[in-house]
This record gives structure tokens, sequence and C-alpha cells, in this order.
């Protein structure tokens, strides 16, 4: 009797079962086919851009659109080079994007080692200033430092002003991110250096950094990105064509060709590709990078 | 007992040496916050009581000239903040409820997980201007992707952003689509979310919609007030569009309120007038995070308190 209900049982747990695992089966074919609709419409639009720059103008304008080009014409990369000079506006975006990018990471490191391992006076003072500045747009201040640096610095159509700043701590953000990976570093590997005689620089240099290289990549990538997606502050500081950015290159590109936008295409697609090469070779940081951000809180 | 003083001398010691390190590690972060937040914050303040630029070489105090100009004869003003308040709403419920559907999707057990991430990600590595560049040619009015489709779909044509009624909706779109860090965000989320609940709630007999509502929701409330605090920040932000493509236009629809202050400070070269609009845009940031703030204690969950 009992044998033979618990036999009852097991054979409905096992059919409720199968025809689980067969529900999520079919759910998750139509989830895969949602992901396949959603991320070519996603992709779509980069696509489009991508197919116009391979066409002649009157092939853009003819109803209905080719969804393929009909022939590839990858010359038209070649004459839009010479009207946008791509390598000087990338040398020149490279020229601060980079320096800002190590300045940043390493104030950004030292200031969260401090965060989360030293003792000193107004450590909480200092670290309440720093939450507050992450809720403070940069939008806001942007007049006082224009005039900061216009007025007594002379540096408008430098590269000065783009750079500067991010010797000064890479934004609360990022001396977050580096705190809180310091925090997972057990302390005991501290104390033993400390025995051994190792001052807290010595330990920050020798023990810490090597621990949190990843975060540091994951803050140079973060830094990168959003220099990269800066415009305005371009717009502001840098005034001479001979030191246009490739964000400037591209608003004067399309200004002055109006409506060739096949060229104008070209021209688009080209800025794309630095960006998603890094991306591409930076993936995974990228995303523990962002995951990061939003596990901290 | 002859130690215990000299061990306390060699820690007073280590503690000077350590927090001499530690002045000298929050040097640049100090002269940071002076220098590029604070002061400038503080400058922003007083500024706006100033008049300085067109019409006054140097700074002439005016009081609450500007600010009265601001709420009774400033043509754009009122009209800014409103675009800007339209488009961030758009922007960040769109962009909410997109990312996470997304994340959703992307948390089931399916083939190329990696590969999908990866695509939903992408746009947000473009280059800010080549994106909006990009899309002005998706929403051309004539042969515009758009437009194909519309027509395609026997529908009339639409200008998109060179209609004053629909830029908002159209960059907003745009701002949806580049959402691609939000999805990351929440995917990490939604693994973090302990499997022992939705077992637990299936076996009482709960459907997928209520294991949804009852316990993703809850347990992705701190993801979920934290992008939402982020994209309402960076969507408030919104000027990039109006520099490289719409100069506020078309009319004055997409003026935004961070593109006045720029029209203002170095268009027209009135430096204490922008001030004031700052200030207030920094006034409304504030007024939203604290809202923001005070009222996630009633709708936040915190699993436990371990951390």
């Amino acid at each position: 009797m009992i044998s033979q209900e618990g036999l009852l049982l097991r054979r409905n747990s096992r059919n409720t079962f199968h025809s689980r695992r067969r529900q999520e089966k079919a759910a998750n074919w139509i989830t895969f086919i949602l992901l396949v609709l959603l991320g070519a419409l996603v992709l779509l639009p980069i696509w489009w851009m991508f197919r116009s720059s391979l066409m002649t103008n009157a092939e853009l304008y003819r109803y209905p659109p080719e969804f393929f080009p009909g022939k590839w014409l990858f010359s038209n990369y070649a004459e839009t080079m010479e009207f946008f000079p791509f390598w000087r506006y990338l040398r020149n975006t490279m020229t601060f994007i980079v320096p800002s990018v190590i300045g940043g990471t390493i104030t950004a490191t030292m200031g969260g080692y401090a965060f989360a391992r030293l003792h000193f006076r107004g450590k909480n003072f200092l670290f309440t200033l720093c939450v507050g500045s992450m809720l403070l747009p940069t939008m806001v201040t942007l007049v006082p430092l224009y005039i900061m640096w216009s007025r007594f610095f002379h540096l408008v159509d430098t590269y000065w002003p783009l750079i500067v700043p991010h010797f000064c701590g890479g934004g609360a953000f990022n001396i977050f991110l580096i705190r809180q990976f310091v925090k997972t570093i057990p302390r005991e590997l501290d104390e033993a250096a400390t025995i051994d005689g190792a001052g807290p620089f010595r330990i920050l240099v020798s023990i810490i950094v090597p621990a949190i290289k990843a975060a540091m990549i994951v803050v140079a990538l973060l830094l990168f990105i959003m220099l990269w997606n800066d415009l305005l502050q371009q717009i502001i500081y840098i005034n001479s064509i001979e030191k246009f950015t490739i964000a400037l290159g591209l608003a004067q590109f399309k200004g002055s060709l109006g409506t060739d936008w096949s060229k104008i295409m070209c021209a688009t697609c080209m800025s794309f590709v630095p960006g998603v090469l890094f991306y591409l070779i930076g993936q995974r940081y990228f995303i523990e990078g962002i995951v990061m951000t939003g596990m901290k809180n | 007992m002859s130690v215990s003083p000299r061990g306390k001398k060699s820690t007073n010691l280590v503690l000077k040496a350590e927090s001499r390190t530690a002045y000298l590690c929050m040097f640049p972060s100090i002269i940071g916050l002076i220098f590029i937040t604070y002061l400038p914050l503080l400058s922003v303040f007083t500024l706006g009581f100033f008049k300085w630029g067109k019409g006054a070489p140097s700074p002439v105090y005016v009081g609450f000239e500007n600010y009265i100009r601001l709420f009774t004869t400033d043509p754009y003003f009122i009209d800014s903040i409103l675009a800007t308040v339209y488009f961030s709403l758009l922007a960040v419920v769109g962009s909410m409820i997109y990312s996470l559907f997304i994340a959703m999707l992307l948390n089931r057990r399916v083939p190329a997980r990696g590969f999908f991430r990866a695509v939903f990600y992408l746009p947000y590595v473009l280059p800010a201007m080549a994106v909006y560049i990009g899309w002005s040619w998706l929403y051309e009015s004539n042969f515009g992707l758009f437009n194909f489709v519309l027509s395609w779909l026997g529908l009339e044509k639409v200008r998109f952003i060179a209609d004053s009624s629909l830029v908002v909706p159209s960059l907003a779109v745009i701002a949806v689509w580049l959402a691609g860090n939000l999805i990351v965000i929440f995917l990490a989320g939604l693994q973090n979310v302990p499997k022992v609940y939705h077992d637990a709630a299936e076996i009482d007999g709960a459907n997928s919609w209520q294991r949804f509502r009852h316990v993703t929701i809850p347990c992705m409330t701190p993801i979920i007030f934290y992008n939402l605090l982020m994209s309402l920040i960076t969507n408030m932000q919104i000027v990039v569009p109006a520099l490289a493509l719409t100069n506020g236009g078309p009319g004055n629809a997409s003026c935004f309120l961070t593109y006045l202050m720029y029209r203002y400070a170095f268009i027209s070269n009135q430096l204490g007038y922008a001030c004031s609009i700052s200030f207030i845009f920094f006034v409304i940031i504030a007024v939203l995070t604290a809202i923001l703030f005070a009222t996630s204690r009633s709708w936040i969950f915190y699993e436990g308190d371990d951390r």
C-alpha cells in the first residue's frame, strides 16, 4: 500500500517535473526568439548607417530602399578621408584622453586606498564631501571652471582644461569603486608587510595595487568612455581646427557637407571604430566594471 | 612593564606616518574637491547675483535681478525647464522599462547570452556625437529609415527631429537605445536574487507574473533605485543632441536647460546670468534627488542586514 502510494506520488512528481521542463524549454525558446528580434532592432540603426556609407547619394534617395548596398563602395571612405582627417582627429583625441585616463586612475587609486585603509583626521568629513560631489552634475560648475581656465590661467584652446581635472581624484565615483575593492583585500596582508617594516605607501604600491589591478582597469575604461562621450567640454575649450577631436571634427564635417549623407555616414562609422575596438578588447572588464558600479551601494 | 610606553610611542609614530601618507594620497582628491567641485559651486551661487559679460566687462552686483528676469521676462527659461523634465521623464521611464525587460530576458538560460549582452550594450560605447549624427540620418524627413518604414506600413511621413512636437520623444528613443549600461547592472542584480525565493514561491503556486511582482521586484528595489537615480541625473543633463543636431529647435522645443545655459554663457556671453540658470538647475537636481531618497525608505526592500 504504502509503497504503491509512494510510487504513484513519485510518478506524478516526475510527470509534473517533465511538463515543467518542457514548459521551461518552450519559454527559453520564446526568450531566444525575442532576443534575436530585439537584438536585430538594436543593431538596425548601426547597420543602416553603415550600409548608407557604402552607397551613392542617388541610391540613398531611391524608393523602395535597398537593405544591402548594390555595390559596396568602400571608395566612399577614401573620398571622405580627403575632407575628414580622421587620423589627426584620433591623435588629438588620444592626446587628451590618454593622460586624463592615466591621471584619473592613479589619483582615484590613491584616494580609494586612503579611504579604505588609512586613519586620518577629517576622513568622515572628506567622505561626505565626496558623496556630495557624486550627486553634483558636472554641468552646474561648467561656467565657473571656464572662467577659471580662461581668465586666470589663459589656457583656452589647449588640452590642459580637459586633462588637469582628471589628475584631481578622477571623480568621486571611481574613488568609491577603488575603495570597495581595497576593502575586500584581507588586512592580514598589510599587517604582515607592516611587521616587515613597510610603510603605508609601500603597502599601497607593493600589495594593494597588484591586488586591485582589475579594478584599476575598470576605472580606466569607465573614464575612457566618459571622456569619449563628452562633447560640451571639448566645444567650450577647443577652438582651432588643428586641435579638433573626433567629435568636433565630425560636427564640423556635418555642418559643412549638409546633406551629403553617404559621406557623413562614412565619417560617422569611422568614429564608431575606436570605441567598438576598445570595447571588444576590454569587454570582460567593461561588464565587470558596470556591474561593480551597480552593486556597490 | 617597560615595553608598553615604547610600544605606545611606536604606534604613535606609525599613526603619524599613516596619516601623513593618507593626506599625501588624498591630496589630489582634496584639490579636486576644492577647486573642481565646491569652489565652483560656491561661485555659481555667488555669480548668480552678478551681471558679468555682455555690457559689464567686470562683475557688477545686481541682487536678485537675474533670477527675477529668469522667472518673469526670459522667453526661453520656463519652456526649457518643461522640455528638460519632459525629456527626462520619457527617457528615464523608457530606459528603465526597456533595460529591465531585456535584463529579464538575458537572465534566462538561452544560448549565446554573452553575445546578446554585448549587442545590447554596444550603443553605450559609441561616441555621442556620432550617435546623434547617425540617428539624424535615420530620422531624415524624406529618405530616412523610419520614414521608409512608415511609408511601407502605409502611414504618412513624419518629420521627427524637425517637428517641434516630436523632437523630444524622438531624442528620448535614442536615450533608451543608449541605455545598455542599465541592462548590465539590472542583469547582475537579477543574478543576485536568491533562487530559493523563486523556488519557494513556485511551490506555493505562484505563477510567473506573481513571482516577478512579489519576488523579483522587491529583491531588485535597491538596484532599481540606483539605476533610477543615475539615469535621472544623466538625462537631466541632456545637451549633446541640442549641440550636435537641433540647436535647441525646432522653435525652442529641444532647448534643454543645459543648452540654454551654454547659449547664454558661451554664445551671448552673459556669464552671471548663465550662472543663475546653473544654480536653478542644481536646485532642481537636488530637490529631485532628495525626493527620491526620502521616498526610497518606503519602497526599498533591504534583504536582512548582512551588508
